[in-house]
């Protein structure tokens, strides 16, 4: 294929793939720890965090990493200690800190093209550096997963019974924001800053409606993620669009015909016949 | 006798303004088959999580195994722990099996997979609760006893000296309820010590050695045929409750007061 020649489109394709299989795998705790308003909160955090790198002149990537960690903490400190309840955190930082983005970005001279690419998503705007970045971070992400896999399935299912038996639930709730903070952060540029919670969150989604086993809706989330990442990035190409808008898009038709045709909601169904 | 593996000094513990437990004085003696007692809101479920160690009391001390609950270590495998079912997230992608074996999880420890010997301790278990058969059914269709019996399960994978159990029958018939008990009777006489949380008198007094009447404070605790019949426990749950004697084991029922506290 000749578009395959093209070095940005290796690139985007590379990113993708792998930003597809990170959004899966972390979206599968965050679909079900319920966690979803989270990751869409940090995403539109990481706008702050890309404006203060634009600002100051390093690589926003860097500094919305460290917004995007601080501001998952946050939520979860406040949520946690204060009296205040998890959503209201999450609307309170993620509406501040776009806030503060669009105030730092108005201070800057002229119109930025490349911040449009981190809000939407651009095929052209993955550089050499991302794909290191996105390889680098996304394998300690996996391998902090593999290693834990066990404590962060029974956290994500039942923390307080984890807690009991002696398994540091709190800590562990933390770290799984701060993946999903850092997963957030390296697919910015590949799916944009609107729509990222959107591949966190779409094809778990889906998968949970073909799986009655955890590993078996990981896998099938990773699937469909891909498809939706490199399938989304071939699409756009072709059609000229924006990447992030067709991979979400492509994701949510995705989910929309697991929803569809998915054997729990059959399952149910027939439970509903028969009482 | 054996000694106390349970004891709680002067207890209290409050949610903001509200008092949820006042002055507790309670002990436990290894061997024990207890039922703590109480209408909702009696701050039962608060004692549990008190010596569970997922709460500090504003004052006083508890202890378990002669330690601070949030500082067990290694005896943390020593205490089983059955959740309310509500609690629990019926639509996650789970098999029983897995749930089980979650109990090993905390010995197993972090960085580790679980070993054959771990598939072993959750199948016997799932056995000693009558539910090999169900391994490989995910947990979302299950019948409420059965799911009952794979937290059971869960619980007794780690091979625990101590079982807590919060409200573990409710919504579940009674004829399951009956045979939930009895297995449990048989957990006791295999020398586990047993703590359930019930709200249910009528049927948890009839199968336990000792109750714990709670109402914010402790009121009465004893064997069941003593507590149950006292002054005390008849004003917890207000003049209306009746009490009459079935066997050896009082019974109450309460009748439901104009203001909807029953």
């Amino acid at each position: 294929m000749e578009i395959l020649s093209y070095t940005f489109m290796q690139r985007a394709l590379i990113a993708g793939a792998f930003i597809g299989v990170l959004c899966a795998v972390m979206g599968v705790y965050v679909v079900l720890r319920g966690l979803s308003f989270i990751g869409a909160g940090i995403a539109h955090a990481s706008f702050g965090g890309v404006a203060i790198g634009f600002f100051v002149g390093v690589n926003p990537v860097w500094t919305a990493v460290i917004f995007c960690l601080g501001i998952g903490w946050a939520i979860g400190l406040v949520s946690r200690k204060g009296n205040v309840k998890e959503d209201t955190a999450v609307g309170i930082f993620f509406a501040s800190t776009m806030a503060l983005g669009i105030l730092l970005i108005g201070l800057m001279e002229g119109y930025n093209q490349d911040l449009f690419g981190y809000l939407f998503g651009s095929i052209l705007a993955v550089t050499r550096q991302d794909v290191w970045i996105t390889l680098g971070v996304g394998l300690g992400i996996l391998a902090v997963v593999i290693l834990l896999f066990k404590e962060l399935m029974f956290v994500t299912f039942d923390p307080e019974m984890a807690e009991v038996s002696g398994i540091p639930a709190e800590k562990l709730y933390f770290l799984l924001i701060s993946l999903v903070a850092l997963t957030v952060v390296i697919s910015i540029k590949v799916v944009g800053i609107v729509l990222v919670s959107a591949l966190l969150i779409t094809p778990a989604a889906a998968a949970y409606q073909w799986s009655e086993g955890f590993r078996r809706m990981m896998a099938l989330a990773i699937i469909f993620s891909l498809i939706s990442t490199t399938g989304g990035l071939f699409l756009s190409y072709w059609l000229n669009t924006a990447s992030g808008a067709t991979i979400v898009l492509l994701s949510t038709l995705i989910f929309f015909v697991s929803a569809i045709f998915s054997p729990r909601r059959r399952k149910k169904r027939r439970v509903a016949f028969s009482a | 006798m054996d000694e106390y593996i349970i004891e709680m000094e002067d207890v209290s513990v409050s949610f903001g303004d509200v008092p949820v437990l006042d002055r507790v004085f309670f002990q436990v003696r290894g061997g024990e088959f207890l039922a703590i007692l109480g209408p909702n809101g009696s701050g039962k479920t608060t004692l549990i999580k008190c010596i569970l160690g997922l709460i500090r009391p504003d004052r006083g001390t508890v202890k378990i195994f002669g330690k601070d609950p949030w500082n067990l270590n290694h005896d943390r495998h020593r205490i089983g722990y059955v959740p309310q079912l509500i609690s629990v997230d019926l639509a996650f992608p789970l098999l029983a099996k897995e749930a089980v074996l979650m109990g090993r999880y905390a010995r197993i420890g972090m960085f580790r997979r679980p070993k054959q010997a771990d598939r072993e301790a959750a199948r016997i278990a799932m056995e000693r609760v009558g539910i090999a058969d169900l391994a490989d059914r995910p947990i979302g269709r299950l019948s409420g006893g059965q799911r009952q019996r794979v937290f059971l399960a869960r619980a007794l994978a780690n091979e625990p000296e101590i079982l807590f159990l919060d409200e573990p029958t409710t919504g579940v018939d009674p004829t399951t309820t009956e045979s939930f008990y009895e297995l449990l009777g048989r957990l006791h006489r295999e020398g586990i010590t047993i703590i359930i949380v019930s709200h249910d008198v009528g049927v948890v007094a009839s199968h336990v050695d000792g109750v714990a009447c709670l109402n914010r404070g402790l009121v009465g605790h004893g064997r069941p045929e003593e507590v149950l019949g006292s002054e005390e426990v008849a004003k917890m749950y207000g003049c209306d409750a009746v009490f009459f004697h079935h066997g050896k084991i009082p019974h109450i029922v309460v009748k439901r007061k104009d203001n909807g506290n029953s």
